[in-house]
């Protein structure tokens, strides 16, 4: 109980640059040795369900150790002709292909709406039907439509992508400042030059935000897409665990895919920082 | 200064401008009502008004942001019929744009009016040296001070090199001291390039510091001139002189609000 002035966050503040004695106390209430006891003991806890088979049969959960070595395996050997790089290339492929397909219609199309009250009148009441469907829900129109090759996967990828890079696209503009225009205008700025020097760069950031959660979502779908009938990708890689009853399989692919989410989601950092350098850094998010 | 009988030529007209504004729906909101003021070759102008006295919708009139109800605005004779480079607008929340840098802000009415590529550095250069922010070209807004950011909103508007300045309470949203420190620094840069200007503010001191002749309106919609000042105080102006405190004593006076 603390009787000072101190709050939660002052205390992190102040303490941060002082150097302290060593004591048992001041171990277990460190943040990094906390990090570490939560992770050992979700890993430990892991492990217990799995192997004293609290969940059912041995077939219902796998032990890390079990998941690390199926991965292994994953990876050296192949599966359905792929060793688990092909896998994950088949995927990316899609996913990749998708998103682009995604921003290259959804971005012009809501700036389009943004900026075109008549294009707004005709597309906006469509889109608004269309915007809280699952992706998922389309895989019996995608195989009816397109069979059952790449394009069916494709056409779920964008679905699951392009409502969001089409809505941040379409709010950006929204958003601007309208005096800005003004500045143009004053100028002798026609309002193509107030498309070219305003619209488009102010909406940068927030067409930016839109495809970071583009791209979260194209690869959020992808094992809606390879539902249909895959024989190749990470998708592929859950289902034929599921099949076999093996959650080693089941969760390293699991992994595998929330690994790539990390690292397609750092890409995209990347690039909004290149889109938009004059952005002040905002720390988190 | 009406030294020499010479009468002083006039730049802008104002004939019997009035603004009504329309809100949502019916709703008629009359900002202004038949101003007419003249406002004379090389001379800078003030308007004062305290807020919500449609100051600004004038302003933006004379800019041709906004159109008249009623009226017309000519510059040289001319009707004015939109905005265009020849009226220059410092804006009070600067409107600088964040993406691009202090060089890029300044240039960007160079490249719309199609000054060839070679002279819009030097131009741009000349004007950032003038208000004060040579070294800085790099910056982006972000990083200045609100001081700073104005005077780049300064140095792009002198940079298409307008026949008027106008200037939309450009010092509004800055501290006591650098708001006074900005208005000498207008004073200066208005004289080493002689040209109109109207200057619109609610603040008396700033009108006598800076104004050749202050018009002042009407404290409540709808805008209408209430008086005309001439201020024959030498420059640079001292705001302690016994004659300046004259002068803002007689145009408190006349205010029902203190100014």
């Amino acid at each position: 109980m603390s009787n000072s002035a101190e709050s939660v966050c002052n205390e992190v503040i102040l303490r941060a640059g002082e150097r302290k004695r060593i004591t048992l106390g001041r171990v277990l209430r460190n943040e990094y040795f906390l990090n570490t006891v939560s992770l050992i003991a979700f890993f430990g806890f892991w492990h217990w369900a799995a192997a004293s088979q609290v969940l059912g049969s041995s077939s219902a959960l796998a032990t890390p150790f079990q998941v690390v070595d199926k991965l292994h395996e994953l990876f050296t050997e192949t599966l359905a002709g792929l060793t688990m790089w092909g896998h994950i290339l088949a995927s990316l492929k899609r996913v990749l292909i998708g998103f682009l397909l995604a921003a290259l219609l959804g971005v012009p199309m809501g700036l389009l709406m943004a900026l075109n009250p008549y294009v707004n009148a005709v597309v906006k009441p469509i889109v608004d039907i269309f915007k809280p469907m699952p992706p998922l829900a389309w895989i019996s129109v995608a195989i009816l439509w397109f069979g059952i090759q790449e394009t069916p996967k494709i056409f779920i990828i964008v679905i699951g992508s392009f409502v969001p890079a089409l809505l941040n696209a379409y709010n950006s503009v929204l958003l601007i400042e309208p005096e800005l225009y003004d500045v143009v205008r004053v100028m002798g700025g026609s309002r193509w030059d107030e498309v070219r020097q305003v619209c488009i760069p102010a909406s940068l950031p927030a067409i930016s935000a839109g495809l970071q959660i583009a791209m979260s979502s194209a690869w959020g779908c992808v094992l809606a897409a390879e539902l249909v009938s895959s024989r190749s990708g990470l998708g592929y890689i859950i289902i034929q665990g599921m099949k076999v009853s093996d959650p080693a399989m089941v969760l390293g692919g699991m992994v595998v895919i929330a690994a790539i989410a990390w690292i397609l989601s750092q890409a995209m950092d990347w690039l909004d920082r290149k889109l938009c350098p004059w952005r002040r850094d905002i720390k988190g998010l | 200064m009406n030294t020499t009988e010479q009468q002083p030529r006039v730049k802008i007209a104002c004939e019997n401008l009035s603004k009504t504004f329309i809100q949502k729906g019916t709703q008629r909101v009359p900002v202004l009502r038949e101003v007419s003021l003249e406002v004379y070759d090389e001379e800078l102008l003030v308007v004062l008004g305290p807020g919500q006295s449609g100051k600004t919708t004038l302003l933006r009139m004379i800019a041709g942001l906004e159109t008249p109800s009623e009226g017309r605005v000519l510059l040289d004779g001319e009707v004015m019929t939109g905005p265009g480079p020849d009226r220059g607008l410092v804006f009070q929340s600067y409107m600088l744009f964040p993406w691009k840098t202090v060089l890029g802000n300044v240039l960007l009415g160079l490249e719309m009016s199609g000054v060839p590529q070679e002279k819009r550095r030097e131009i741009a250069d000349h004007y950032l040296n003038m208000v004060g922010l040579k070294g800085f070209e790099s910056y982006y807004p972000h990083q200045l001070s609100g001081g700073m950011k104005q005077r780049v909103g300064i140095a792009r508007a002198f940079a298409t090199q307008p026949k008027v300045m106008l200037m939309d309470e450009p010092f509004g949203q800055l501290d006591a001291q650098t708001r006074f420190f900005m208005e000498q620094e207008t004073e200066r840069i208005w004289l080493a390039e002689k040209r109109t200007m109207v200057f619109v503010t609610n603040n008396i001191d700033e009108a006598l510091l800076l104004g050749d002749r202050i018009v002042t309106l009407e404290g409540k919609l709808p805008g209408r001139v209430k008086a005309s000042y001439d201020v024959d105080l030498p420059r640079p102006r001292d705001p302690m002189d016994i004659e300046f405190l004259r002068l803002r004593q007689e145009i408190t006076d006349a205010q029902e609000l203190t100014l």
